[in-house]
Formats: C-alpha cells, sequence, structure tokens
C-alpha cells in the first residue's frame, strides 16, 4: 500500500485530533469504514437471530464461543501473514490438520510435549515458506497451494490405514469448560492479548508492519525483509497447530477433509475483523471480533437450517465485499 | 529452425522450458511401459488425451490470465458450478446445458473482469473471494451432496467414444479450444497486447491499448474455458463434483508454469501451456499406470508446483544475479589486485 504525501498526511492527523474530541467509542469506530461490515453484520445477526428460535441461549452462546476458539487461533495466524505482507496461506486448514495428527501421536509423551511437538513442526514448516516469500518474493497464494497439496499427502500418509487416534488420553485436558467456558476460549483470549503485544510492543512487530505497508521501502531502508515476513510466518504457523490441536482435541481425531473450511473460516474471520489484504494494517483483537462474526454467523446459518454450502457462500461474499471496502479505503487514503 | 522456436516459445534460455518439459513428456510416455511390463498400445495414447482434456483447459484458462499479469483462482469455482450447471439443465438436452453455464459463466468472468479494470483492485483477493463464494453457491446448487449425477448416459458415452483411436470429442473439443487460442493470439494484435499487459501495464495504457477492456475479455475468456471443461468433465463421468478440491488448482498452476508463462506476468505461450500440460499428464499417467498411491500424486505436484513458484520469484532471480556479478568482479577483481 502506499503511503499518503507527507503534506496531505499532515492535513489528516489535524483532522484526527479534531475528531477524537469528540466523545462515544462508536463514533470513533464508525469513521473507520473497516469496521462497516463487523456493525452491519452485528446488526443483522441481532435481527436474525431473534427470529431465530434458540438463538439466544446459554447453550448456543457456549457452541458460538467454543467455535470462535479454533477458527479465531488460526485467524490470528493469518493476521500476522495478511499484516507483514504475505497476502494469506490457503494450507492453513492442512497445517492445522496434519499438526493435529502429529499432536494426537505423539500425545504418549504428554499434553505438553505433544503440544510442543506440533507447535514446532508447523512453525518450521510455515516458516521456511514465510522465508521464500520475504527473501525472493513468491507468490503467497500459489505456494501455499503447492504446500496444501504436500501437507494432503503427508496427512493421508500418516491416516492412510486408520484415523489418527490419541495415543493417550492427556488430550481431554483441553476439552475441560473452567468456569463453565471452554479452554479453547481462555486460549484464544490469552494467545489474542500475546499476539497483539508482539505486533505493537515489540521491534518485530513494528518491523511487520514496516514491511507489509511497503516492502519496497523496507528494502531500501535495510530493515531484515526476509527474516521479518519468516518470523511472521513462524508464528502463524505455530498458532494454526495449536488450532489444530483443540479441533483434534475435541473430535478425538482430525482429518483433512474439512482443511479447505479451518482456511475459508480463517481468512473470512481476519478480513471481516477489518485487516488489511494489502499488508501494513491490522490487528489482533480485530482478528478476535471477527472470529466471533464468523462464528456467530456459521451457528445463526446452521440453526437456520442452511448447510455447508450456503455458509461457504456467505463468508465468500463477506470476504468479497470486505476486499472491495478495503480497496475504496486505501483509495481514498491515497487521494 | 531458431526463428521459428524463437517464434513458437518466445525468446531467452527460459524459453527452453516448455521444450524441454515436451521432450520429458515425449519421453515419458515412450517409456511408459518399464512401468506396465506391456508394449505401449494405442489407447495408452487416449488415457493421455483424456487426461489433457480434464486439465487442459483449467491450464490455459489460468495461464492466459497470468500472462496478463493477473490471477483467476474463481476458474475452479466456475470448473465446478458449470458442471452442475450443465448437468442439472442438460439431462435432455445436454447442449442447451452447456450454453446455459457458457452463458452465466461468461457473463460471471466479464462482471468479475470489470471490477478488476474499473477499480484496479489486486485480482488475486478478489478472485479468491469469487473462489470461495462460487464453490459455496456450487454445493448449494447441487443440494450439498458431494456429487450430482448425469442421466443422460448417451451423451457420457458420446463425448468418450474412440475418434481415430486416440481422440475422443471431448479431447478434440479441448485440443481445438487450444488450437484456435494460438491462433487468435498469434495472428492478432490481442497476443502482443497480452503479454504487454503482463509485462508493463503503464505502458500499455500509454501506448494506447484499451486495458479495461482487454481484461474484461480476458476474465470472461477463462471462465468460458473452465465452464466448457467442467461440463465436459461431468459430462464424461456421467457425475458433476460439487468439491473439485484443490487439486485441479495445483495442477492447472504446475501446467502453465512448467509451460514457461512467468508468474510475474508478461511472458508464456499458448503452445507452451500445451507442453507444460502435457508433461503434467504424462506424469499422471505414469503414476495412474504404475499403481502409485494417491498421496504420492500429491506430493509430486506439490514439490513440482513449489519448485516453479520459487523459480518465478522475482526475487530468487535478482538474488541469482546478484550472486553471479559479484562472483564476475571478484574473480576480474583479483588479477588487477596482483599488478
Amino acid at each position: 500500500m502506499t503511503r499518503a504525501a507527507p503534506e496531505q498526511s499532515a492535513s489528516v492527523t489535524v483532522e484526527r485530533n479534531a475528531d477524537d474530541r469528540l466523545p462515544g467509542l462508536l463514533r470513533t469506530g464508525l469513521r473507520d469504514p473497516g469496521n462497516w461490515v463487523l456493525f452491519a453484520v452485528l446488526v443483522v445477526a441481532i435481527i436474525v437471530g431473534a427470529s431465530t428460535p434458540r438463538f439466544f441461549t446459554i447453550e448456543n452462546a457456549k457452541a458460538i464461543c467454543a467455535s470462535t476458539g479454533t477458527i479465531g487461533i488460526a485467524a490470528l495466524g493469518v493476521t500476522l501473514i495478511m499484516v507483514c505482507g504475505g497476502l494469506a496461506s490457503l494450507a492453513v486448514g492442512e497445517t492445522a490438520a496434519v499438526s493435529g495428527m502429529v499432536f494426537l501421536t505423539m500425545l504418549g509423551h504428554g499434553l505438553v510435549p505433544a503440544l510442543l511437538a506440533a507447535t514446532l513442526a508447523a512453525a518450521v514448516v510455515t516458516g521456511i515458506q514465510g522465508w521464500v516469500i520475504g527473501a525472493w518474493r513468491a507468490n503467497p497464494i500459489i505456494l501455499t497451494i503447492a504446500v496444501g497439496s504436500i501437507l494432503t499427502a503427508v496427512g493421508a500418509r500418516m491416516s492412510s490405514t486408520k484415523a489418527v487416534a490419541p495415543a493417550s488420553e492427556a488430550f481431554e485436558h483441553l476439552n475441560k469448560t473452567p468456569l463453565g467456558v471452554p479452554v479453547v476460549v481462555f486460549a484464544l483470549l490469552g494467545l489474542t492479548v500475546l499476539v497483539q503485544l508482539l505486533m505493537s510492543g515489540t521491534r518485530l512487530g513494528r518491523l511487520m508492519y514496516a514491511v507489509g505497508e511497503n516492502r519496497a521501502a523496507a528494502v531500501a531502508a535495510g530493515l531484515p525483509v526476509a527474516w521479518t515476513v519468516a518470523c511472521g510466518f513462524v508464528v502463524a504457523g505455530a498458532l494454526m497447530a495449536i488450532s489444530g490441536a483443540f479441533s483434534a482435541a475435541s473430535s478425538h481425531t482430525i482429518t483433512l477433509e474439512g482443511a479447505n473450511q479451518l482456511t475459508f473460516n480463517a481468512i473470512a474471520a481476519v478480513l471481516a475483523g477489518g485487516t488489511s489484504i494489502a499488508g501494513g494494517f491490522g490487528s489482533a483483537t480485530r482478528t478476535l471480533f471477527g472470529a466471533l462474526m464468523i462464528a456467530t454467523i456459521s451457528d445463526l446459518l446452521l440453526l437456520r437450517g442452511a448447510e455447508v454450502g450456503t455458509q461457504t457462500l456467505v463468508k465468500g461474499l463477506l470476504v468479497l465485499v470486505v476486499v472491495l471496502l478495503g480497496h475504496v479505503r486505501s483509495r481514498r487514503s491515497r487521494t | 529452425m531458431k526463428r521459428a522456436l524463437a517464434l513458437l516459445l518466445g525468446r531467452g534460455w527460459s524459453s527452453l522450458i516448455p521444450l524441454a518439459a515436451f521432450v520429458a513428456a515425449v519421453v515419458g510416455f515412450v517409456s511408459l511401459p518399464v512401468f506396465t511390463d506391456r508394449p505401449l498400445e494405442i489407447y495408452d495414447l487416449f488415457n493421455l488425451f483424456e487426461a489433457y482434456a480434464q486439465i487442459g483447459l483449467i491450464t490455459l484458462g489460468f495461464g492466459l490470465v497470468v500472462i496478463a499479469g493477473e490471477f483467476d483462482l474463481s476458474i475452479i469455482g466456475i470448473f465446478a458450478l458449470s458442471g452442475v450447471i450443465a448437468v442439472q439443465s442438460g439431462q435432455h438436452h445436454p447442449f442447451l446445458g452447456v450454453l446455459l453455464a457458457l452463458v452465466i459463466g461468461c457473463v460471471f468472468g466479464a462482471l468479475q473482469g470489470l471490477l478488476i479494470a474499473r477499480f484496479r483492485i489486486p485480482s488475486m483477493p478478489v478472485t479468491l473471494a469469487t473462489y470461495i463464494a462460487l464453490l459455496g453457491l456450487t454445493r448449494v446448487i447441487g443440494h450439498n451432496q458431494p456429487s450430482v449425477s448425469f442421466e443422460n448416459i448417451d451423451t457420457t458415452l458420446w463425448v468418450q467414444e474412440p475418434v481415430l483411436q486416440v481422440f475422443s470429442p471431448r479431447s478434440l473439443v479441448v485440443l481445438g479450444l487450444f488450437a484456435l487460442t494460438a491462433l487468435v493470439l498469434g495472428l492478432t494484435r490481442w497476443g502482443r497486447e497480452l503479454r504487454a499487459l503482463g509485462g508493463d501495464r503503464k505502458a500499455s495504457r500509454t501506448s494506447g491499448i484499451p486495458v479495461d477492456r482487454r481484461l474484461v475479455a480476458l476474465f470472461a475468456a477463462s471462465s468460458a474455458l473452465a465452464v466448457v471443461g467442467g461440463s465436459l468433465a461431468a459430462f464424461n463421468t456421467g457425475a458433476a463434483i460439487t468439491d473439485p478440491g484443490a487439486a485441479p488448482l495445483t495442477l492447472g498452476a504446475a501446467g502453465a508454469l512448467i509451460g514457461g508463462v512467468a508468474l510475474t506476468g508478461g511472458r508464456g505461450s499458448v503452445v507452451g501451456i500445451f507442453a507444460g500440460t502435457m508433461s503434467i499428464v504424462t506424469l499422471q499417467q505414469i503414476f495412474i499406470v504404475s499403481g502409485a498411491e494417491e498421496s504420492f500424486t500429491d506430493l509430486t505436484f506439490g514439490l513440482v508446483l513449489l519448485f516453479f513458484v520459487a523459480v518465478n520469484a522475482p526475487d530468487a532471480r535478482n538474488g541469482f544475479v546478484r550472486l553471479r556479478a559479484r562472483r564476475r568482479t571478484s574473480t576480474s577483481a583479483a588479477p588487477k589486485g596482483r599488478t
């Protein structure tokens, strides 16, 4: 994305300061077109939800939270990829599934070693992709399609004779519901805070925004572009693995069947939260809301009897609208 | 000879890749008996062309769009959708089914192209979104079943009936579309304009190429190719698959890239894409006759695509050139230091 010329950005700052004096969180939120989709969907969800039986119940709220968990953790990973200019990964589902299989087979050594093995494997595999994308400017979408195909082969090998089964019962810790809320929700909240701290509080985070905003400028400034993107992908891979471990734990096995759905959900969640697909703009908290939104939409559609097809269609259209709006926004900031 | 080659494939060492791929394909095909323990038979060639007909139009559509410096992931969605539409509305009159799918596909492609050209939106995110949406729409229309069966057995038999022993009506249609595209791009200025669009968008705009109109036509054409491919595939199997998975995209992208299409745009040819597709298809046939597992096929094509994406990365080449230049300067600087 191109930055506004200096004199223009100065006038924008003045305008912002004037606006900040106006009270109201809503006003600040509404000024950003990136949030329009979020608000629009919120309003539609409340209206449609009110007319859907069983939507406003505690059980349903829990169900939404649980599915927000697995989508959200993977989406945090996609957020990092998008912010550092890596567009998106089309191998999110495959990475999560294969590391979920690693997690299940390693459970014999205990919960923590199994989680570590899964995250490490995914971090290395995804990190290498990040390095190739960062250093050589390889096309991220086509690259991750290729990796998805390779991981599908690996996953099919691992589950060729029968579905991967947990090596011990240690995974049940991930299915607990302290205070009546699934562990995955706590994990999502904790990871959101960590990723947000990484992005806005560390040098690496600032490097990621800089590289994503304008790669050529980052190269010219002598920033470690390749390593920044690689680090973003490493953390992203680890997050995909954690998401995979949670969904493996909840269904006691994991297959490659739903891989595409997780990929689409994660990308849709990040974009719906308002993170820019062009790179250099976005945050973990945005993704948290995006994931909540995607999970709510899925839940609403499910309650109203819509199957996978309708859900995918709605998410695809949502992504399209967000991409178009995001483009309009970036053009407006340029002129 | 050299000029004829250059005319067909383009210039530079990289233009030799599709030629090498084609030679590899021929060698691979001739060595099929090594894997089957029986001499080559005429239906091996028939099978080869059938496999080519299955993915050929996706490689062509994907390749053409990439030459122009854009991306079209939505063709996989169109491929699946048109199969379902052609099957559902073509049970009695298959031709009408294809026609309906073609109209829908072209309108969709043109609108998508208009959106991308007018607002100058990067095509990757847009077509990623429409790819997801179209896969969903296909499932909705297909009533969330894994496949929609085609009851018109006569059409299924006709589509795969051998013609001249090695072809079928389906593979002839695909070959014909390749030839037509090659002729149109070779004989009119559209071929040069297509490469110009991908090579330097700004320069082609200033030099008077109606960029927006060309992009709209291009996206409509890639959708149309996917429609023909998708409907014929559905007729051929006797069922339309509602979720094609990622395999067609992997194969399509790999075929186009092996065929010498540059991911950065501006380079590639229909003849090259044909050669790339044939080499992919031959490899596929070798796997099939040697009874390799599906996962092995996924792995190989994934690795092939990975290799070509890395080779096509703009800065990989720059890095290589820089490395070579550094070595050259250090060797030429060394004797100077001694004197």
